[in-house]
């Protein structure tokens, strides 16, 4: 029974490079290139700085701003989690941010910040930073009232009830933040890459466009996949270590 | 009107006297009252309520479910601040929670991102420090030796709740409120468990106030039990069980303790029969 789940899901994965092949050996898209031509185009984009660079910069891009929206967001979360004042101080302004896409910002962050690479930065930090906001003051808020008086009661004062009770207890819908933020992270990177220009991922695969090397394109695409996907793993590797104790552990 | 046959309704005892035989742990609801307004509709929880438990005392607090026996538990706790009247710990009139006063859960509240061992040395590390081996040996006393390292939800209901009595013991309290805390356990750990703390109050000289609905079980435990009334809760009255210590689940078959659970039951079935006809009243 499990090894047929497992065959059919290889062939779910099998599936992408087949049609791929298919569809692109056939002409039935227009213009896309074959499996071998992209990777005929990506062992020679592996001899390129300009690559590597790309890939580099990209990578410190979104884990600089992920850590700076993290850093900012799981504090000020759990404070407006616990805090009525500081929720009714905040989040309303909050609130009222949110729903506009940070991708909208992009234009007026070019004109009005000193250097594109800090508009670019503040963008994706955007991206990781309401996932990770919304899902800390949930995870503050849902931590039973009891888990607070019980340490109370033991002798805590509110910095340790805080450090030793709430913080631990929201760090499960605290991860779950961080891993829609980190691919929300890449969404608005990559977009934010596209129109400010310079280096980068996203710029690669657009110039890739601008220049009609439709391979390029997919090697942009596909690495900027890998890179999603790897820190996604990450986070949830960090995850797993942090809060183990919520799946009983095979003794 | 049978407010007035309870012995400890009396203004002067609503302020105990100095303690001289330096015992700690006295509590005494003074006037106890305490109302929540929920979207505008009031409820008196808590009326007029007095009871006195003295120092290294053993009081069950018994009553229908509903009658406000765990707001005033939560009112000598510190966690809610009366509407009127007052709470007096050992002369103090309580304004927060405090070490002093330990508090075991209903349901188990060991925390799960903590070990047992983290859990049991809670108390400590916040404020003197912990004294090395001593979560061990109180570990060891509960059978829980060789769970140090295993987290609550690796553990049973009964071991939680064993877990549970051991971080407040690590923490020496003078005082241990408990809001029924063997009410979701099978009958034969709940024997257990109710052996298990007679036996460390007997040893240990502290006060405890045990919140229950089971008649037997506060019989079986306490020095006296204070019966509520149906909402608004009052005491309605107070039971001495004069039944020799230390006891054992047996006393349960004596003549005895057959005749004060029969005058427990009798209140509590007066109480329930009066609130049944309040809401069909409402």
């Amino acid at each position: 029974m499990e090894s047929r789940r497992r065959l059919v899901r290889l062939g779910s994965i099998l599936a992408v490079p087949v049609l791929w092949f298919v569809a692109s050996r056939f002409g039935l898209i227009a213009g896309l290139p074959t499996p071998v031509e992209v990777a005929d185009a990506y062992v020679a984009e592996l001899y390129r700085d300009d690559f590597w660079i790309s890939t580099i910069q990209s990578t410190i891009r979104v884990l600089a701003s992920f850590v700076v929206a993290a850093a900012v967001a799981v504090p000020l979360g759990l404070l407006i989690g616990r805090y009525t004042i500081f929720a009714d101080l905040t989040f309303p302004a909050l609130e009222m941010l949110r729903p506009i896409p940070p991708i909208a910002w992009i234009p007026f962050t070019i004109l009005v910040l000193p250097a594109a690479e800090l508009s670019i930065m503040f963008i994706t930090f955007l991206g990781a930073f309401f996932p990770i906001l919304l899902n800390t003051v949930q995870g503050a808020r849902g931590v039973e009232v009891e888990y607070p008086r019980a340490a109370q009661s033991l002798g805590a004062n509110s910095y340790q009830t805080f450090r030793h009770v709430i913080f631990p207890g929201a760090l499960p819908a605290i991860h779950a933040g961080m891993i829609v933020g980190m691919g929300l992270a890449w969404v608005n990177l990559i977009a934010a890459e596209m129109v400010a220009g310079g280096t980068g991922l996203g710029f690669l695969t657009w110039s890739a466009y601008t220049s009609g090397s439709y391979p390029t394109i997919i090697v942009g695409v596909i690495t900027i996949g890998l890179l999603g996907a790897i820190s996604s793993a990450l986070v949830r590797l960090l995850g797993d270590w942090q809060i183990g104790w919520t799946e009983p552990r095979p003794n | 009107m049978s407010k007035h046959d309870d012995p400890t309704d009396d203004a002067s005892t609503a302020e105990p006297a100095p303690d001289t035989t330096g015992k700690t742990g006295a509590i005494a609801l003074d006037n106890l009252n305490k109302t929540y307004d929920p979207e505008g509709e009031h409820v008196v929880a808590v009326e007029d309520m007095d009871l006195d438990v003295a120092a290294e005392e053993f009081v069950a607090l018994l009553g229908p479910s509903g009658c406000g026996k765990s707001t005033v538990l939560e009112c000598i706790a510190g966690y809610l601040e009366p509407t009127e009247g007052e709470v007096v710990v050992d002369g103090t009139p309580v304004t927060d929670p405090d070490p002093k006063r330990g508090v075991v859960f209903q349901e188990n509240r060991l925390f799960p991102w903590k070990t047992i061992k983290e859990n049991v040395e809670f108390g400590p590390r916040m404020h003197e420090g912990v004294e090395e081996g001593r979560a061990e040996s109180i570990l060891d006393e509960m059978g829980l030796d060789g769970f140090e390292d295993a987290y609550p939800s690796e553990l049973s209901g009964g071991m939680q709740q064993r877990a549970e009595l051991a971080r407040l013991l690590a923490n020496d309290p003078a005082i241990m409120l408990m809001d029924e805390p063997f009410s979701a356990l099978d009958a034969l750990t709940k024997e257990i468990m109710q052996k298990k703390l007679l036996e460390v109050w007997e040893r240990d000289n502290r006060t405890v106030l045990f919140i229950t609905h089971d008649v037997e079980e506060a019989i079986l435990l306490a020095d006296r039990v204070a019966i509520m009334t149906a909402r608004p809760g009052q005491i309605k009255d107070v039971i001495d069980v004069d039944i020799d210590r230390p006891r054992d689940p047996e006393v349960v078959t004596t003549d005895r303790f057959t005749e004060l659970r029969e005058r427990a039951l009798s209140v509590i079935r007066e109480e329930a029969e009066r609130a049944l006809e309040q809401e069909d009243g409402a």
